[in-house]
């Protein structure tokens, strides 16, 4: 139904996509796969005609035999929401906040000149429906900022489907939300290829997802498509050098030496701590009510160990992290971070600040522009109380970038000139410099693709043995965590619900919570096992 | 959005009563009895303490402000010290120049300003959005009274189209008291244009890249249509803002333009009423002008809500 080939794109002269080629036939679910910077979003875009200004393309983009490369900007106003609709990543701002959702989905049609303004209405009714939004508990006349990000992302799909296009596009349609919500929006669109008999795109960097759900698969790297085919075929042979390293690197479970955490002499200890944030007064006079963030909770990290904390957003993990900071005052339990109290109501001496450091989840925003990463790494520093002299300073620096892959010569950049995991080993050289005892590591690896991640991991794993620091891992990712702690925590509703070492809560979690989380988290093998063992797609809806 | 409303109203009063605390005082505290002014370099003592005291001059500071404002509820502005005119009738005979003057020039400004803006954006990088920046950075750079005087100029001296100054007041009917008002509205409106419409230009441009504007083409909009039905009204918070603040400069800031034309207007009088230690006509103009700010503010807050529906349902 769409064959598309030897699809070249390039901005400006500078090459995108090479030669592109790929077909997706009728009610099939095709996955596109890849790291950030493969391409795999411009061939998307290329496909919709919806690429920046100064692009060129070359080669033949058929739906149903017609040549969408040839379209002019009008006719694929008619394609784009008629035949091929698209979903994005990011459903948080893929909605206008001014408008309706009801009028939102209703445009669709009215822009194509489907149905006039009551069929529309009528339509944008039934649609949502179908994407789980029913207009009882959802009336039309709600706007985008009343809805979580999975019904946001309900919405989206809802306009996208609203004229049942042949195609549908969705671009790493689950990456944002949480995996309980991911889990729900891939069994919507599943339900809705089957029963449209529509073709789903979907572009994903996870192979989890994709091994779930697709017919046929394709690879690509640098703008090329490096290996395509059945997905089971694929899944199991791994040709290309690259589909395997991207294997590994998905799973990658990172060697961790002979640790020796020293449980008996704890580092962090957080007994039934208590934050509360004040809510709006509701009437001018009344009482202040409060929203309790966290809930009575306590941990414990020992001295090397690495500790996950997961849970989905709103669970309040961050609301821990500020507080075990000391940047929040708590309302109730007490911090202890290595004898030392950790209190915001009071001065938090400089010697316990150094004990412990953050790495955020964006690299990029935590760093000012405007300093060379010498002056970046150098920062935590003024915890000190006999500071480094410049040349010591220098040389401190540059073992701390050697200590996470990068070069001394790095000290002289500026923080633009690197990628993004780049930018998480300098803000992790960053955390190392003043050699702390703990690091918390609030969702540092989420953003990053499945090779950098990969060599982060490998990159704590070895500073734990070296170093004997202890890491607080927090993350809504369990691959990972999974991956690199002793034990973990699992938070919800502000409380922490189970706790145990890793490999018992992930084998046998007690609590339903943890089971559904485990359930939720897509996993290779897991589906792969059950699509072999039934011997095709799975239909888990 | 009766919740949203209401909390707007009660911040706008206790600015209004901060501001006319701020106001009696500060201009109390200025230098100069007006009494000792009025009558003069060899006035006796007694009769300055005579004047002090018709003129209300002889009580303290708190009294006088408390009598200040309990006259400005009944409508009861005082004397001015000058004029010997009640200040509320010397007031209002100016806002009839001041205040049609300010409408007339915010209007042009946003008639000219937001379809400008709104081309320049759509245009961006081509010939039509390098002319309209560049034609905006010189309007920005040019002062109204400057561009006043060449408007006198070109259309008052060569063309003879309209006065060059005066206003002949709203007797003489509707349209000889714009004609009046029209250079001198096009003298305070076209810089305050050329901001907002690169005002309205970037506003757009930073709608354009939102995710819900790709959102929108991939429905199958064109891109007139997607900046037309998604974008524009995004754009509008910071444009409202811009015009809230423009408006309150031409009410008030408009005091060379006014002097330009020969324009009896409320910013004429406060500079008189300084220069002549008429304190009472000062403080009162002042408080007048406050208002006026804190009702526009009050306006656009309205408008943000009307704009955008996260406002309206903030709890």
């Amino acid at each position: 139904m769409l064959n598309v080939t030897d699809l070249d794109l390039s901005i400006n002269g500078l090459p995108i996509l090479r030669r592109v080629g790929f077909d997706i036939g009728e009610g099939e679910v095709f996955g596109l796969i890849g790291e950030s910077g493969s391409g795999k979003t411009m061939t998307a875009y290329g496909i919709m005609g919806l690429t920046p200004v100064g692009t060129e393309r070359g080669g033949s983009v058929l739906l149903d035999g017609d040549n969408l490369l040839q379209h002019s900007e009008q006719e694929m106003c008619a394609v784009r929401g008629r035949k091929i609709g698209m979903v994005f990543q990011e459903p948080m701002t893929a909605l206008n906040p001014l408008k309706t959702i009801g009028d939102q989905v209703a445009e669709t049609a009215l822009v194509h000149g489907a149905t006039d303004r009551s069929e529309a209405r009528e339509l944008a009714r039934d649609t949502l429906e179908r994407v789980g939004l029913p207009s009882a508990r959802f009336p039309l006349e709600r706007y985008p900022h009343e809805l979580s990000g999975g019904q946001r992302q309900r919405v989206v799909i809802a306009m996208a489907i609203a004229l049942r296009p042949r195609l549908l596009i969705a671009d790493e349609p689950t990456t944002a939300l949480d995996v309980t919500t991911q889990a729900q929006i891939i069994q919507l669109l599943r339900k809705l290829v089957r029963e449209d008999g529509m073709a789903l795109m979907l572009i994903t960097h996870d192979l989890g997802v994709v091994a779930d759900v697709a017919d046929h698969i394709a690879i690509m790297k640098d703008g090329e498509v490096v290996e395509a085919g059945e997905a089971m075929t694929v899944f199991r042979t791994m040709t290309h050098p690259y589909t395997q390293r991207l294997f590994e690197a998905s799973g990658h479970v990172p060697a961790r030496g002979e640790r020796g955490a020293d449980t008996t002499t704890q580092l962090l200890e957080v007994r039934d701590v208590v934050r509360d944030y004040p809510l709006p007064r509701t009437t001018l006079f009344g009482e202040r009510r409060h929203f309790r963030a966290v809930d009575g909770v306590s941990l414990k990290i020992g001295r090397g160990e690495t500790v996950g904390l997961v849970g989905e957003s709103g669970c309040g993990k961050s609301t821990l992290t500020r507080a075990i900071l000391g940047l929040d005052r708590i309302q109730g339990g007490s911090i202890l971070l290595d004898g030392d109290v950790i209190d915001a109501e009071q001065e938090i001496t400089a010697g316990a600040r150094r004990k412990m450091q953050v790495v955020f989840q964006d690299p990029y925003g935590s760093f000012n522009p405007r300093h060379k990463v010498e002056r970046l790494v150098a920062e935590p520093f003024h915890l000190l109380e006999e500071r480094p002299d410049r040349d010591e300073r220098r040389a401190r620096v540059e073992t701390a970038l050697t200590n996470v892959g990068l070069s001394p010569a790095d000290a002289d950049k500026y923080i633009h000139e690197f990628s993004g995991g780049q930018r998480q080993r300098v803000a992790i050289a960053r955390a190392l410099i003043i050699e702390p005892e703990l690091i918390i590591l609030d969702e540092a690896v989420s953003a990053l693709d499945v090779s950098i991640r990969a060599q982060i991991l490998d990159l704590l794993a070895d500073l734990t043995t070296r170093l004997g620091i202890s890491y607080l891992f927090i993350a809504h990712d369990l691959s990972v965590v999974r991956a690199i702690t002793d034990r973990v925590l699992v938070m919800q509703d502000g409380r922490i619900v189970e706790e145990g070492d890793t490999d018992i809560i992930f084998s046998s979690p007690q609590h339903p919570y943890t089971q559904t989380l485990l359930a939720a988290t897509p996993s290779v093998d897991r589906a792969l096992a059950r699509r072999l063992g039934t011997g095709g797609p799975v239909d888990g809806a | 959005m009766l919740r949203y409303t209401v909390t707007r109203l009660i911040s706008l009063s206790l600015s209004l009563i901060a501001a006319s605390i701020i106001i009696f005082f500060v201009i109390e505290i200025v230098p100069g009895d007006p009494a000792a002014f009025m009558l003069g370099l060899n006035a006796q003592p007694d009769t300055v303490a005579a004047l002090q005291r018709e003129l209300g001059l002889d009580v303290g500071p708190v009294e006088r402000y408390f009598r200040w404002i309990f006259g400005i509820l009944q409508g009861d502005f005082g004397v001015s010290y000058t004029y010997r005119t009640p200040v509320s009738e010397l007031i209002a005979d100016r806002l009839w120049v001041s205040l049609p003057l300010a409408i007339y020039a915010l209007t042009l400004s946003t008639l000219i300003a937001i379809p400008t803006g709104v081309i320049a954006a759509a245009l961006r990088g081509r010939p039509t959005d390098t002319a309209i920046m560049g034609v905006t950075q010189l309007g920005i750079a040019v002062p109204n009274f400057w561009l006043a005087m060449l408007l006198v100029l070109l259309f008052s001296i060569t063309l003879r189209w309209f006065s060059a100054g005066g206003f002949p007041g709203w007797e003489e009917g509707l349209w000889e008291g714009l004609r009046a008002l029209t250079l001198p509205a096009i003298a305070l409106a076209l810089p305050q244009a050329s901001i907002l419409a690169r005002v309205m230009r970037s506003a757009l441009l930073d709608t354009l890249s939102e995710d819900f504007v790709r959102t929108a083409r991939a429905k199958g909009l064109s891109r007139a249509q997607a900046l037309r039905r998604h974008a524009l009204r995004n754009a509008m918070i910071p444009v409202l803002t811009i015009m809230g603040l423009q408006f309150s400069f031409l009410l008030a800031g408009a005091v060379i333009v006014e002097n330009v034309f020969f324009l009896p207007g409320v910013a004429r009088l406060v500079f008189q009423g300084i220069t002549q230690r008429d304190l009472i006509v000062v403080e009162s103009v002042v408080l007048i002008l406050v208002f006026a700010v804190i009702v526009v503010a009050f306006l656009v807050d309205l408008a943000y809500a009307w704009v955008d529906p996260r406002l309206r349902h903030q709890q």
